[in-house]
């Protein structure tokens, strides 16, 4: 039994952030404004890709760590290339995140390994390389114009970065929704071996799905890197906790097989409403932190396989079956 | 039940039956490999000039006695299969605040006391949501970080704690023996880890859960109460690292133990304790703290800066995790 679909729980979730800010605010007007929704779009604008990325991996039952790590080195390849031709920098960027993803990739499905371990040493080999290329120096860009475009409201709402990542969080959704490759990946992250015995390709396809996470993350990082017309090897490295928990408060489950990218996109903007709303409230900085952890110990409770089993005492027999199956996963 | 709980339980219990030994696993060729990579990095170390000498020995002893607290508590919750924790840094930095809190109003004992008690409780909640009631012990401990990080800002608000009689301890007591007192520390946390794994009967569950929590659960063990113990443990050593930070400086801080978490499930892995839980020792994590630690004060000696240690760890890492995968294969 579920207790909230996890289908559903992002946008309630979502809905219930804003309304408990709104009631908070009482009507002055703070929350509900366009500088909120302006802020909680920056949010998404460079953590959402990262989400996506991440809540992929995710989706196919693992776990990817190093999208911190190459977050923050293709900020880093994307300043340091494109200093002259900020393109040449994006594509380097680009691919340093496809390379990174693509070689962990391999390693995962050809030496059959937990991608915990292999990710780790792929978060900490890409920190050290951030170093090694800046020098252990915080580097800055001329090319203030391109930070200024960058950041450019588009209809009072939107920036180019945060279009990128509403953009491509509806194409992902599209691209699960209506082509195989969702049905497939779901697939494999409910039952790999299932999967691979219904004739799906699930070594290329993990594949591919983490040199698309390493992708997603280099594409956050370059596009934050030059809006900032700056970075950092240490500086932007702090987005996989709250990457993870956009993902799991967008219904996405690390037993794999449930979630979709629009999910995942409510789960980064709820974070990002909460941000921007206790700010206009004037909340402490601390006050982002506690609800956040409140909300994910909330749904990991909710999402725990022995709390379904207590509620599913309570059903039809006719469930039973069901129960079960959860209890067993 | 199902034909999958038989295969969980032929999953052999690493322990000979029937016994209490202080080598709880067995090394194999994977184990030779690794080694001999230790063996010819202490030949390399012993071969750089100045590494042997006393200061430099008692500066390496020093500088990995924080994270191999916070790696002893690690080892037990990788061991008990539930992966890793996020919170272990973010316990330690409560735990050195609770520590200079207490000292400041009733003394040196009480601090200790008050401190340990902190670590324990912050994780025993933990690991008492995720036995009882099978949460995602990765989203917990990340909703945990979240809500200790929360807690310590609204209490200090990211402000230093100074130890108001300026020193904790006399210099005779920083080097009892000559030898630094968080190298004993230290060593002692290794020592309670390692019996408590071999020669209780809390260890031969944990090493039984590690190996497969459903079988565990056939067998009839109260899950729950060996779970909420090995996070208490985590918790208690993750706490000491705290009390070494907050003696060592003289202060405390929120910010202390950041970046632990990673430093220490890297030292874990690389010593060869398996992800998946139920295999390895407390030895093998004291072997993979000093090998990361030797390789730093060893680059560093060779003249390497510091974003070349960065990379060089990282690759390390990458490097033995990807060699465990032999083991299996």
């Amino acid at each position: 039994m579920k207790i909230i679909s996890q289908k559903t729980r992002p946008y309630l979730i979502l809905a219930a952030t804003i309304l408990v800010l709104a009631i908070v605010d009482r009507g002055r007007g703070n929350v509900l404004s366009g500088a909120t929704v302006f802020s909680a779009l920056q949010y998404l604008a460079t953590l959402g890709p990262v989400a996506l990325g991440l809540s992929l991996t995710m989706l196919v039952r693992e776990y990817d760590l190093s999208v911190a790590g190459v977050f923050g080195l293709a900020g880093c390849v994307a300043v340091l290339v494109g200093a002259d031709y900020p393109a040449l920098g994006f594509a380097a960027a680009m691919l340093t995140g496809a390379a990174s993803g693509f070689i962990q990739g391999l390693i995962i499905t050809r030496l059959q390994m937990p991608s915990i371990g292999v990710t780790l040493g792929g978060l900490l080999t890409a920190i050290g390389l951030a170093y090694v290329i800046t020098g252990n120096q915080t580097l800055s860009s001329d090319n203030i114009d391109l930070a200024l475009a960058l950041n450019a409201r588009v209809a009072g709402l939107f920036t180019p970065r945060s279009i990128i990542a509403l953009a491509l969080a509806v194409a992902f959704a599209m691209a699960l929704y209506w082509l195989w490759i969702g049905r497939d990946l779901i697939a494999i992250g409910s039952d790999r071996r299932a999967a691979h015995t219904a004739g799906v390709r699930v070594d290329a396809l993990m594949v591919a799905v983490f040199t698309t996470s390493g992708v997603l993350a280099a594409l956050s990082g370059a596009l934050l890197s030059y809006s900032l017309a700056s970075a950092s090897p240490s500086g932007l490295s702090d987005v996989l906790v709250p990457a993870t928990a956009a993902a799991i408060l967008g219904g996405v489950s690390l037993s794999g097989g449930t979630g979709t990218p629009l999910g995942v996109t409510a789960g980064v903007l709820m974070l990002g409403v909460l941000r921007a709303g206790l700010n206009a409230l004037g909340a402490p900085p601390f006050a982002h932190d506690m609800s956040m952890g409140a909300v994910l110990l909330a749904v990991a409770i909710l999402d725990a396989p022995g709390i379904r089993a207590f509620f599913g005492r309570f059903q039809m027999t006719g469930n039973r079956a069901e129960d079960q199956t959860v209890r067993a996963r | 039940m199902k034909p999958s709980v038989l295969s969980d339980m032929s999953v052999p219990v690493t322990p000979a039956p029937g016994r209490f030994t202080w080598m709880t696993d067995r090394i194999d060729f994977v184990d030779g490999l690794r080694i001999a990579v230790f063996a010819a990095l202490a030949i390399g170390a012993v071969l750089t000039p100045g590494f042997l000498s006393v200061p430099s020995l008692l500066s390496l002893l020093t500088t990995l006695s924080f994270v191999g607290c916070v790696a002893v508590g690690m080892t037990m919750i990788t061991l008990s299969g539930n992966i890793m924790s996020f919170s272990l840094g973010a316990t330690a930095a409560a735990a050195a605040v609770a520590f200079v809190h207490v000292l400041n109003a009733w003394g040196l004992a009480a601090g200790i006391a008050a401190a340990l008690v902190t670590g324990a409780l912050i994780s025993a909640a933990q690991g008492l949501i995720i036995g009882s009631l099978r949460a995602n012990p990765i989203i917990v401990s990340i909703a945990s970080l979240a809500l200790i990080y929360g807690v310590l800002n609204l209490l200090t608000g990211n402000a230093t704690l100074d130890v108001e009689t300026g020193s904790v301890l006399s210099p005779a007591w920083r080097r009892p023996f000559g030898i630094p007192i968080e190298a004993l520390a230290f060593l002692l946390c290794l020592f309670i880890g390692q019996c408590l794994l071999s020669f209780t009967v809390f260890g031969r569950r944990v090493f039984l859960i590690g190996s497969g929590m459903r079988s565990a659960d056939v067998l009839g063990l109260r899950v729950w109460r060996s779970v909420t113990a090995v996070y208490a443990w985590a918790g208690v050593f993750a706490a000491m690292a705290g009390i070494l930070l907050a003696t060592r400086y003289n202060q405390a801080n929120m910010e202390y133990g950041i970046g632990y978490d990673y430093d220490a499930i890297a030292a874990v892995l690389v010593g060869g304790v398996a992800i998946k839980g139920g295999i390895g020792s407390m030895w093998r994590t004291l072997a993979g703290v000093c090998l990361m630690a030797t390789v730093q004060v060893v680059l560093l000696l060779h003249g390497f800066r510091q974003e070349w240690q960065y990379l060089i760890a990282g690759l390390i890492v990458l490097l033995v995790v990807v060699l465990q995968a032999r083991r299996r294969s």
